[in-house]
């Protein structure tokens, strides 16, 4: 474990609060990109469960392609590496920072910049997709909760997006 | 008294007042009143100038159709908005308006001498007159009419608003709530559907709004619509494009009716996508083609009556009514039933519906059947009609001081048409309806043929008794195209419609030819004796009215225009006094100046404390794909030029990746992290190309292959560390790793820790000097940045930027892809051979180096230039030729790709994309500028340590 | 702004998550250096461009990132089918 004083964030640690929404930063995770052609060998080498239809989630796992998962666990987790196994482990821990929006009028922050149809998605599911230009991976973590993964990058640009959204919300 | 308040009706607000200013002068208006109405409440008719001929004009109409009556409002520093229609323009309190297209005043404008010198300006006449000689073009024909011609003044100062924008989801979109889309919303809601119904007005209601008896029927549906949690009602805001699959654009106005906007979001951009779309978007009232309808006070007989149901506004003490359709004599009806006084009703046809004919007696209006109005007297307000039967009998002046015309309706099939829904013509109509439709989407009311307007003639122009050559009469009045021009378009060669609108300029106006497409094709069809079918229709494009930039932007201005992406490392830059540069998205340091220095001392300054010290660089934005599996070897053996399957982990090695054309598209050195596992870096802007191109392959061309690619270019802040004293800065950081050069060869790669931080140290070099690239974890990488920095005071160490790497891989002759190549560069142009494994049996892009253009002589190839005088420094992209006396145009053989000043050889140096160059070592070329040609030597590529001695420090 | 339906997520969703990839079913040579001149270029540079239907390919770049088959009427931009990679030409 390295000392919290040493890290340092793209984005503000306070939240910004709006009638209906918080966008707030979400606490440092471990994340892996994990990819293998048989979900159940990686499974097993990982040693967690793993959601086979896309958009699924099972714990911190996500299914977000074919071949393709997200695993987001507390930081400081381990998991194996895979060695020498046809998949592949590959540790983004600090490739993104995640912004956390909770609260009634969340759903129509995110649906600002986001073609999807937010609303025909689930409790539960989680999907690569994007907000304007950016790209994220949108996690519906509760009726009211979302999770968005963002590149570090492009985090200032996205939640400088949806707090402007939120404070035009009527 | 011409228009003027009637004393009972309309649906303003009579308790409360309302004061604007139009042109200076101050007025008052109600609550619930436009522009329009309030200044007709003010007897107020003159509005505008026409485009061309600078003609007086007023309104035409009561809505979005409405071409004459445009005004600028001005609401501060950068709140000035042009060409927006009074119709439009809700009264707000303090509402400054004025008028557009006249100087020095509306009342006295000397662009009218254009109307004068009418006869100089026909149809094409800009095209036909401003050909030659070309140079006039550009300083004299072009800003003269710019400055006569125009529509309202662009905005000069930057927009002070914000814009809001959503994208949203629906299962039916109603657009227009008139009688029929309210209906229609009625009908969907109870199906628990979420249903939208916007309308561009104010008031939901549409033509409900001018028709007291629906009054009760209006307020009851609207209060169950606005029950419904299942329903949204979006009034003030315009559907302005109707694209693919069902996806409408909108933009609804939030504070232009405010008096004060305050600073929530002046517009909101609604990017809808909806299940089905129902358009009731209502039909437009054609205007009638004859002399003098352009007279302020002559206007459509529909306007008049929503102007006085709904304003509660008579447009005139005296009006007549010119008709070829029943729908205008309901229009005078309801003005002589509210005791507007009615001069005459002149129809057109010889015989009308009996009921209206009885209609008429009973309220004692004079009727003339079978003739028309061929001329009307007053130029900046109507005063009389000169009024003829059809063969030009019977002349007589009918004094009136207003004149309305029935021309017939035109269904509103803007966005069924943006929708390439097909339309068919309707002889009835005489008009366009939608047909088949292209998307889920259907037609009602009015714009779908569907509403009883009556009967009535279809026809061009009016007849008259007076030489049609010699008459103004108005068929587009937003850009001044008469009948004649018409006539003269069809007589100088256009037969089709698409060419008579663009030779006219008909219907090209921000009005789009609502109200004037089809008359003018009625015109063009009488012209060329041909069915009006055969003709064809102009195809309507998005925007259906005019849109501000601020709304279709939404929120992606100033700091949201685009992402600026932003390394770990980059608030340290910052605080330390970096000069930034854009590199793609990524802000990047440029140079870090001193107090005094200019970029030239600065660049100067941190290439000789890397090459004499050790300088630090982020070199964070480098793209990064993790490429992990049993087959990764094998991949990246296909996927470069250069082998890779003996790599042993732990080592680095250089890749040239190719396109399949055999041109240069990345490169970077990558490590093998272990046998199944390899760290590969990208340049700046090609990360996502490249990680889309080798996804492409994995996934398309080689999908047996087990291994599998991830960006970690975030993952990791990089920190270079370049210089011979590279190794003593680190050393006391470093944990687990033998820094000794036995230990860690150049092309190394080691994993272990540095100030107690995770790293994976390359040891790689892009200066030619001793150098790490310390790889951390982003989070913490300003704070080894800062240990480093602690570290290196001891050593001099000095922070560099990008100009300062440029220069110095420059020095040792490293290519950039992307400025020493341009796409069409092969390794062998580059001087690259050595990166190209000769014996791989297969790479991409292999074969396409054996291509006959490839190996064909007398390709541009990589060499450095060295100038006659070493303190020049060439200009990147100057052209390079052979013979610098050759007469002009000159055949140029190269360019210029890197140009710099090297501090640390105390001269310029340069490379070169130059036609057999590798064959012109040591000969003269010439570099021709403007004032001078410049004299350069051909050298190699390589002009600091060819021997890599000090690699080692 | 078109939708395109994934074969792989089986969603149909908005165009601004794919990027378009060229036409489809054009193999890379399995020995390249077997071709004739004349064959390679036409591997590399000649194109169907049809008015029409037309088989393309399509990423879920900001999806679930795997190219993909297409059937689209280049002059009305109507998908008929998608399906995915590897799948024979429909
Ligand atoms: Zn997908």
């Amino acid at each position: 474990m390295v000392d919290l004083a040493t890290r340092t964030a793209p984005v503000p640690a306070e939240p910004a609060e709006f009638p209906g929404v918080s966008i707030a930063l979400g606490v440092p995770l471990a994340r892996w990109s994990l990819r293998a052609r048989d979900a159940k060998a990686l499974a097993k080498a990982v040693g967690h469960k793993v959601p086979t239809k896309i958009g699924g989630t099972e714990g911190g796992m996500a299914c977000l392609g074919p071949d393709e998962w997200l695993l987001r666990l507390p930081e400081g987790a381990t998991i194996s590496m895979g060695e020498g196994l046809p998949l592949s482990v590959v540790d983004i821990s600090e490739r993104a920072i995640t912004l956390v929006l909770e609260g009634p009028r969340a759903i129509d922050v995110l649906q600002s910049g986001a073609p999807r149809d937010l609303s025909k998605f689930a409790v539960g599911e989680a999907r690569r997709t994007i907000y304007e230009t950016v790209e994220m991976v949108l996690i519906r973590e509760g009726e009211e909760r979302w999770a968005v993964d963002v590149w570090r990058s492009f985090a200032p640009y996205l939640r400088e997006a949806l707090v402007t959204a939120a404070s035009h919300l009527r | 008294m011409s228009a003027h308040r009637i004393a009972n009706g309309g649906r303003v607000d009579r308790a409360a007042t309302v004061n604007f200013t139009f042109d200076g002068k101050a007025y008052r208006g109600h609550v619930g009143d436009s522009l329009a109405s309030a200044l007709l409440a003010n007897g107020v008719v003159l509005m505008g100038r026409s485009f061309k001929y600078h003609r007086p004009r007023g309104l035409l109409g009561a809505g979005a159709e409405e071409p004459n009556a445009l005004v600028s409002v001005d609401r501060g520093a950068g709140r000035f908005t042009p060409n927006l229609r009074a119709t439009a323009v809700e009264l707000y309190e303090g509402l400054n308006a004025r008028s557009q297209n006249r100087w020095p005043s509306l009342q006295t404008d000397f662009g009218a001498i254009n109307d004068r010198l009418g006869m100089f300006f026909p149809a094409g006449f800009y095209n036909k007159t401003f050909m030659w000689p070309r140079s006039f073009w550009e300083k004299l024909y072009e800003p003269a009419i710019r400055g006569m011609a125009g529509l309202g003044d662009a905005p000069a100062d930057a927009d002070p608003d914000v814009y809001d924008a959503t994208y949203a989801h629906c299962d039916v979109l109603i657009v227009g709530a008139g009688p029929a889309g309210i209906d229609a919303a009625l009908a969907a809601s109870a199906s628990k559907k979420k249903v939208f119904l916007l309308d561009e007005q104010d008031e939901l209601g549409g033509g409900a709004l001018a028709d007291p008896l629906l009054w009760p029927w209006l307020a009851e549906s609207l209060k169950d619509l606005a029950k419904l949690p299942n329903v949204t009602l979006l009034p003030r805001t315009t559907a302005f494009g109707y694209y693919h699959d069902n996806f409408i654009g909108a933009v609804e106005r939030l504070t232009e009716h405010l008096p004060d906007p305050g600073h929530s979001a002046r517009e909101k951009l609604w990017r809808i996508r909806a299940g089905e779309v129902v358009l009731a978007q209502g039909a437009i009232e054609r205007p009638l083609v004859f002399e003098g309808n352009d007279v302020p006070g002559v206007m459509l007989a529909s306007a008049a009556r929503t102007y006085l149901h709904r304003f509660g506004v008579a447009v005139g003490s005296n009006v007549a009514l010119m008709a070829v359709h029943d729908s205008g004599w309901r229009d005078v009806f309801a003005l002589a039933r509210a005791g507007v006084g009615v001069a005459a009703i002149i129809d057109l046809r010889e015989t009308v519906d009996r009921a209206l004919m009885d209609e008429a007696r009973e309220l004692g209006l004079r009727v003339i059947l079978g003739s028309a109005v061929f001329g009307v007297s007053g130029r900046h307000a109507v005063k009389g009609i000169a009024v003829a039967r059809a063969d030009g009998a019977l002349q007589q002046k009918i004094a009136c001081d207003a004149l309305l015309m029935a021309g017939g309706w035109t269904p509103s099939v803007h966005l069924w048409s943006h929708s390439l829904g097909k339309l068919d013509w309707s002889e009835e109509w005489g008009a366009y309806l939608p047909g088949t439709p292209n998307e889920n989407v259907r037609c009602v009311g009015a714009c779908g043929g569907k509403w009883g307007f009556g009967k009535g003639l279809n026809i061009g122009a009016l007849p008259t008794p007076r030489d049609p050559a010699k008459i103004k009469a108005f068929v587009d009045f937003q850009n001044d195209v008469t009948a004649k021009d018409i006539a003269l378009a069809v007589r100088e060669g256009m037969k089709s419609v698409e060419h008579i609108k663009r030779y006219t300029t008909n219907g090209m106006a921000t009005d789009q030819g609502k109200t004037s497409n089809l008359n003018a094709l009625q015109l063009a069809s009488s012209a060329l004796d041909r069915p009006v079918q055969a003709i064809g229709l102009t195809t309507f494009r998005p925007p259906y009215t005019p849109q501000t930039f601020g709304a279709l932007a939404g929120h992606a201005k100033d700091a949201l225009f685009q992402p600026t992406r932003k390394s770990p490392i980059d608030p340290w830059a910052d605080a330390h006094g970096a000069v930034f540069e854009l590199v793609a998205q990524w802000r990047r340091a440029r140079y870090f100046p001193k107090t005094g220095e200019d970029m030239h001392a600065a660049v100067a300054r941190e290439c000789l404390a890397v090459r004499e010290n050790v300088g630090i660089f982020d070199a964070s934005t480098l793209g990064k794909i993790e490429v992990v599996g049993p087959d990764a070897a094998e991949f990246l053996n296909r996927m470069y030029t250069n082998p890779w399957k003996q790599l042993e982990p732990g080592r680095c090695r250089y890749g040239l990746l190719l396109r399949e054309d055999g041109f240069i598209t990345d490169d970077g050195v990558s490590a093998r992290m272990a046998p199944d596992r390899f760290h590969l870096t990208t340049t700046t802007g090609g990360a996502a190309r490249v990680l889309n191109m080798m996804e492409d392959y994995l996934q398309t061309e080689w999908p047996d292959l087990n291994v599998w690619l991830t960006s970690t270019t975030e993952q990791w802040a990089v920190i270079a560390l370049q210089g011979p004293k590279a190794r003593d800065v680190i050393a006391p950081l470093v944990e687990g790793i033998d820094l000794s050069s036995e230990a860690f060869p150049h092309m190394a790669v080691r994993e272990g820790s540095i100030c107690g931080m995770p790293t994976r140290l390359f040891r790689v070099s892009f200066t030619g000097e001793l150098g790490f690239e310390i790889n951390v974890p982003a989070a913490y990488g300003k704070h080894v940045w800062e240990q480093v920095w602690a570290a290196g005071q001891a050593h001099g160490i000095t922070p560099y930027g990008t100009e300062a790497m440029h220069v110095l891989r420059a020095e040792k002759g490293f290519i950039i892809v992307g400025q020493d190549t341009d796409g069409t560069v092969t390794p062998y142009d580059a001087g690259l051979d050595w990166a190209v494994g000769k014996k791989k049996p297969d790479f991409v892009g292999k074969r396409s180096l054996a291509r006959p253009d490839i190996v064909a002589s007398g390709r541009k190839q990589l060499v450095g230039l060295f100038t006659d005088d070493l303190g020049e420094v060439l200009v990147e992209g100057a052209q390079i030729v052979a013979d610098p006396n050759q007469p002009v145009p000159m055949t140029m053989i190269g360019h210029v790709t890197s140009s710099y000043w090297s501090a640390t050889l105390g001269r310029s140096i340069a490379m070169a994309l130059v036609q057999g160059g590798f064959d012109l070592l040591g000969q003269k070329l010439y570099v021709p500028m403007a004032g001078a040609t410049i004299g350069v030597t051909v050298v190699r590529p390589m002009f600091y340590d060819p021997e890599g001695s000090r690699l080692n420090g | 702004m078109i939708l395109i339906h994934c074969p792989y997520c089986e969603q149909t969703l908005p165009e601004l998550e794919f990027a378009y990839a060229g036409e489809a079913h054009i193999a890379r040579p399995a020995d390249p250096s077997a071709l004739s001149d004349e064959e390679w270029e036409k591997y590399l540079f000649i194109r169907a461009n049809p008015r029409g239907r037309h088989n393309e390919r399509w990423r879920h770049v900001h999806g679930c990132g795997r190219f993909f088959n297409a059937v689209r009427d280049t002059a009305t931009d109507n998908f008929e089918l998608t399906y995915k990679a590897g799948e024979p030409r429909k």
